[in-house]
């Protein structure tokens, strides 16, 4: 039996209104379930217009995503979403934020509170339950959006830049948090960044993307035990490699643009 | 047993300190109110104004305490303020219901929103001829007209609202499973409620000013306006002077005690201020 992938994103493509360059040309992958992908670039690459299509967030213009063998209509259905900026209700507690989207699907009243104390436990938020998000720090309110997400225990975990506005330890703690919570649970994770090392600490695959016009550029498969280590010179390595192909991707793009100046200018 | 009393007499003092402190702040606060008080009286006590144009202050309070006590005033008073509490609730129900309603249609919103807004742009006191002929030259006017004084600011206050709503809880909702009522009743309405009290605070005053001319003209029923109105039929400035007195104690304890609090409260529990 062949069991569709978790993802599949089939020449998908996107140019906003009042853009002449595409944000993303066709684009295509797959993404198998319980595996964890990255997309890193740099900004404008197009790595949020892809995880909002998959998403269901953003239709793309031309070709299309599938998510578990069903066509991307919407959002939800098996997947859930971390933002970067949290996105709590800042009018609910931690507990009731985490309980919102079993709320909306009718989850039983004794079942919710269970999932939710669960997964509170998850991300090490069982003390602040009762708070509210103002009285929480940046990673703590981020981990509250995760256990939001996870409480959904959903097959698809999209993450948009999760952990970009934490600071550099804080940053550190969650995305090893992250490896263990995923080890544990094994959802198929998307995962935005712009941090090399995070993307290659964190993933099975990671896909190099560039910017004007968006596109993958590059693939890397990451063959290493778990858990990892952020330290491992491996990564590092690997980090040194992408970085390498990001320049040349950008010295490109300048040559073309100043070959078209030159063009124009004659 | 020295050292206490020590004690008692620094506790004393700062007490004292206490009391002057808020007594500066009070008059930081007020010397305008003061100053407007002792010009108004040294103008009438010289006679310089006939005292038909204007009365001396301790003339006004005196009436004000005959009028409560032999013309009933607060039974004028209470007519007023349940007229008030009843036009602004109905105003505000029905301005916030079709706010919600049509806010998050685009092609009913672009039909209705310019509307109001052009109502709006109209004094409401302008629609009070035709609330009479509808309802008749009794109470019912008089609170039509006060409710459609607040519904208008209140629909566009939550039109308003709606569009300031952060599109990345949206998504966050939407991605959660929320849709229809369900998320009109959970995200929506807790999302626009810090800017829907301060639009509360706005129906208030508009529903305030449209009352107070409805009831001067529509003066059959008790009320304030029905007051003013016939302290100036029988010349009586006043009555007139210690009603506006009146009117003009109720908008500053109403809007202080109770729209204050309650957004100082609001914007605290939805962790618009007091973040750390």
């Amino acid at each position: 039996m062949s069991e569709s992938p978790a993802l599949r994103v089939k020449s998908a493509c996107k140019t906003y209104e009042r853009s002449d360059a595409p944000a993303l040309l066709p684009t295509s992958f797959e993404v198998a379930r319980g595996e964890f992908v990255s997309l890193v670039g740099p900004s404008g690459c197009g790595k949020s217009t892809l995880l909002g299509m998959i998403a269901g967030l953003i239709a793309p213009d031309s070709g299309a995503v599938e998510a578990l063998g069903r066509p991307v209509t919407g959002p939800g259905d098996g997947r859930a979403i971390v933002f970067q900026d949290a996105a709590l209700f800042p009018w609910l507690t931690v507990s009731h934020n985490v309980e919102y989207g079993l709320r909306a699907h009718g989850v039983p009243k004794a079942e919710r509170r269970e999932r939710v104390r669960e997964a509170l436990a998850m991300v090490r938020l069982e003390d602040v339950g009762g708070k509210h998000p103002y009285e929480l720090s940046g990673g703590m309110r981020q981990r509250a959006s995760i256990a939001r997400a996870l409480v959904m225990q959903p097959e698809i975990l999209l993450m948009d830049e999760p952990f970009s506005a934490l600071d550099a330890q804080t940053r550190t703690i969650l995305s090893d948090e992250l490896q263990r919570i995923w080890l544990e649970t094994r959802p198929a994770v998307v995962f935005v960044t712009h941090n090399l090392i995070e993307a290659a600490f964190l993933s099975d695959t990671v896909h190099l993307l560039s910017s004007g016009p968006g596109r993958i550029v590059k693939t890397y498969d990451i063959d290493l035990p778990r858990p990892r280590d952020e330290a491992d010179p491996v990564l590092l390595d690997l980090r040194h490699d992408m970085l390498d192909r990001l320049r040349a991707e950008v010295d490109d793009a300048a040559g073309q643009r100043a070959q078209v100046a030159e063009v124009t200018a004659l | 047993m020295s050292t206490a009393t020590g004690g008692g007499e620094r506790g004393a003092s700062r007490v004292a300190r206490g009391a002057g402190a808020v007594a500066l702040g009070l008059l930081r606060k007020s010397w305008f109110v003061i100053l407007i008080i002792a010009v108004w009286w040294v103008v009438s006590a010289t006679g310089v104004v006939d005292p038909y144009k204007l009365p001396a202050p301790g003339d006004v309070l005196s009436t004000l305490g005959t009028l409560f006590t032999e013309r009933a005033l607060l039974e004028d008073l209470g007519a007023t303020l349940l007229r008030l509490v009843e036009g602004w609730a109905i105003g505000v129900v029905a301005g916030v219901l079709l706010g919600l309603l049509t806010g998050g249609s685009t092609f009913l919103e672009d039909g209705i929103r310019p509307v109001i807004a052009g109502l709006q742009a109209v004094p409401t006191i302008a629609f009070l001829p035709l609330a009479i002929l509808w309802f008749g030259f009794n109470g019912t006017a008089v609170l039509a007209i006060t409710a459609f004084g607040t519904f208008k600011p209140m629909a566009l206050a939550t039109y308003g609202a709606m569009h300031q709503i952060s599109p990345t809880l949206l998504m966050a909702g939407r991605a959660l499973g929320a849709k229809g009522l369900f998320m009109q009743r959970t995200l929506i309405f807790p999302a626009i409620l810090p800017s829907l009290v301060t639009g509360l605070k706005m129906g208030w005053s508009f529903a305030w000013r449209a009352l107070m001319a409805a009831e001067i003209v529509v003066t059959g029923a008790a009320g304030l306006g029905g007051v003013l109105e016939l302290g100036r039929e029988i010349g009586a400035i006043d009555v007139v002077m210690a009603v506006i007195l009146v009117i003009l104690v109720v908008g500053i304890v109403t809007e202080q005690l109770f729209f204050t609090r309650l957004e100082r409260w609001v914007n605290r529990r939805w962790g618009l201020v007091g973040a750390r």
